[in-house]
């Protein structure tokens, strides 16, 4: 029987969801009983850079505090389903979560705050055979190309010591199945960074 | 305290009680005039009382952080009280709820905790934008140990105080060029709620203190207030993105 995720956005999780082939892929909650949820619904508020003295507060509302609830919400609802299968939940988040962005405050806001919730999740679902799970990404996985290389520039990041950033449909969703896997079940809570090594960190 | 904060202007959200309070007196002490921003005038007001008789300049000023009149009301106090606005310490939460997992959070509890969290942060920063760009000011949010290594019981807290860092990394970025510092504190302290807790479990201070390398839990006033006036001083005029944990080594590993 085909494993059973939960898809939730549009973009890189579109992208994602094109590389999870034999799996059944719902788009909206709902599923009696679930294998994995990823979540990556990134609003377009969020994913265009703006000064934070630009943003009015319902600009603000819609870019971070809105999807944030609605992420916590989904963990909530999806928790049942997960329990039943002992799933696997992931949350992928932009590199400017950890790393800080010039102009992306609600967006770095949002993905840091999934990032410690999927963090405290893991810390008590674990009873329940449930993993949570964040996965940090290169910019281009979120942004339009310039905006990406912008960050990128600002930031000072690497040049990719590959030659290349991961390939959404190629490489992430590859991890995020291997994440969802027994063979990943020692790894609890863990804050991935696939980016081809644009960061490095710590 | 040596008085490194003379001529400077500070508001202090939450500042009615707990680390707020202390952190409120530590900057006065260093020579601030400090405005208590708090909800209920039963705290703020005596907070601010405290700060007169100790013989430094301080007003109350009631602010409900999640509405943007009242934090634009709040600045708009202060500099018509004080002249001018230097220190921004971002402090109130509301309080967490009960211990459990998330799928057990009042739905209440998780509206109150983004609300006086994420959006009241982005409230205070953008109110306060132009008087800390003219001042070379600064900004501290009050984050925790919780925002970083994350929380089995408190979810949603550990969920809003991360947002809160994501949030002062970029705004350290996007603010480094107009000479304004953002950073943060993530305490651990006596506070109203760790009170609570401890009277209603007897073992919990003990248990907290075993696991603290430097055995007790922080003084609001005279442990963590110095680093906000660190912070806030010229002491730390190249620091900006940071976050301070001021829990006694209680989270070595963050």
């Amino acid at each position: 029987m085909a494993r059973r995720a939960l898809i939730v956005g549009t973009g890189v999780a579109d992208r994602i969801a094109a590389g999870l082939s034999g799996w059944e892929i719902e788009r909206t909650p709902g599923a009696e009983s679930l294998d994995l949820v990823v979540w990556a619904d990134y609003p377009a508020a969020a994913c265009a850079p703006c000064r934070l003295t630009d943003l009015s507060l319902a600009e603000w509302d819609e870019a971070c505090d809105r999807p944030l609830r609605t992420v916590i919400d989904l963990a909530c609802e999806a928790y049942e389903a997960l329990a039943a299968n002992s799933g696997t939940f992931v949350v992928l988040v932009p590199l400017m979560a950890s790393a800080g962005g010039a102009e992306y405050t609600a967006l770095a806001s949002l993905g840091e705050g999934i990032r410690l919730l999927a963090k405290s999740l893991a810390k008590t679902w674990g009873a329940d055979g449930i993993t949570a799970h964040s996965i940090t990404l290169d910019p281009h996985a979120f942004l339009a190309a310039q905006d990406a290389a912008d960050i990128a520039a600002d930031n000072a990041l690497h040049d990719p010591p590959l030659g290349r950033v991961p390939d959404d449909t190629d490489d992430i969703a590859p991890i995020i199945e291997w994440l969802a896997s027994g063979n990943a079940a020692p790894l609890v809570g863990s804050s991935l960074v696939v980016d081809g090594g644009l960061w490095m960190p710590g | 305290m040596t008085r490194l904060l003379t001529d400077k202007v500070a508001i202090v959200t939450g500042a009615g009680q707990g680390v707020g309070e202390g952190i409120a007196r530590a900057l006065a002490d260093a020579g601030a005039a400090v405005v208590i921003a708090a909800r209920r005038a039963e705290n703020g007001k005596p907070a601010a009382a405290v700060l007169r008789e100790r013989g430094h300049e301080a007003s109350f000023v009631r602010c409900d952080v999640t509405l943007e009149t009242d934090v634009e009301a709040a600045i708009e106090h202060t500099i018509d009280t004080h002249g001018r606005l230097d220190i921004v310490v971002h402090n109130a939460v509301s309080p967490p709820g009960p211990p459990g997992p998330v799928q057990a959070v009042d739905p209440n509890v998780i509206t109150a905790q983004i609300a006086t969290s994420t959006t009241a942060s982005y409230l205070f920063a953008r109110a306060a934008h132009p008087h800390l760009a003219a001042n070379r000011g600064t900004l501290i949010l009050l984050t925790s140990p919780a925002g970083m290594e994350g929380s089995g019981n408190l979810p949603v807290y550990a969920t809003v105080k991360g947002a809160q860092r994501g949030l002062l990394k970029s705004l350290a970025r996007e603010w480094g060029p107009d000479s304004i510092r953002v950073n943060a504190i993530a305490p651990v302290a006596w506070t109203p709620a760790m009170t609570t807790a401890t009277q209603a479990n007897p073992t919990l201070q003990a248990r907290l203190e075993a696991r603290t390398p430097l055995g007790r839990i922080g003084d609001p006033e005279t442990d963590i207030g110095p680093v906000a006036v660190f912070l806030a001083s010229d002491m730390a005029r190249h620091m900006t993105g940071q976050t301070m944990a001021v829990d006694g080594g209680r989270y070595l590993g963050l």
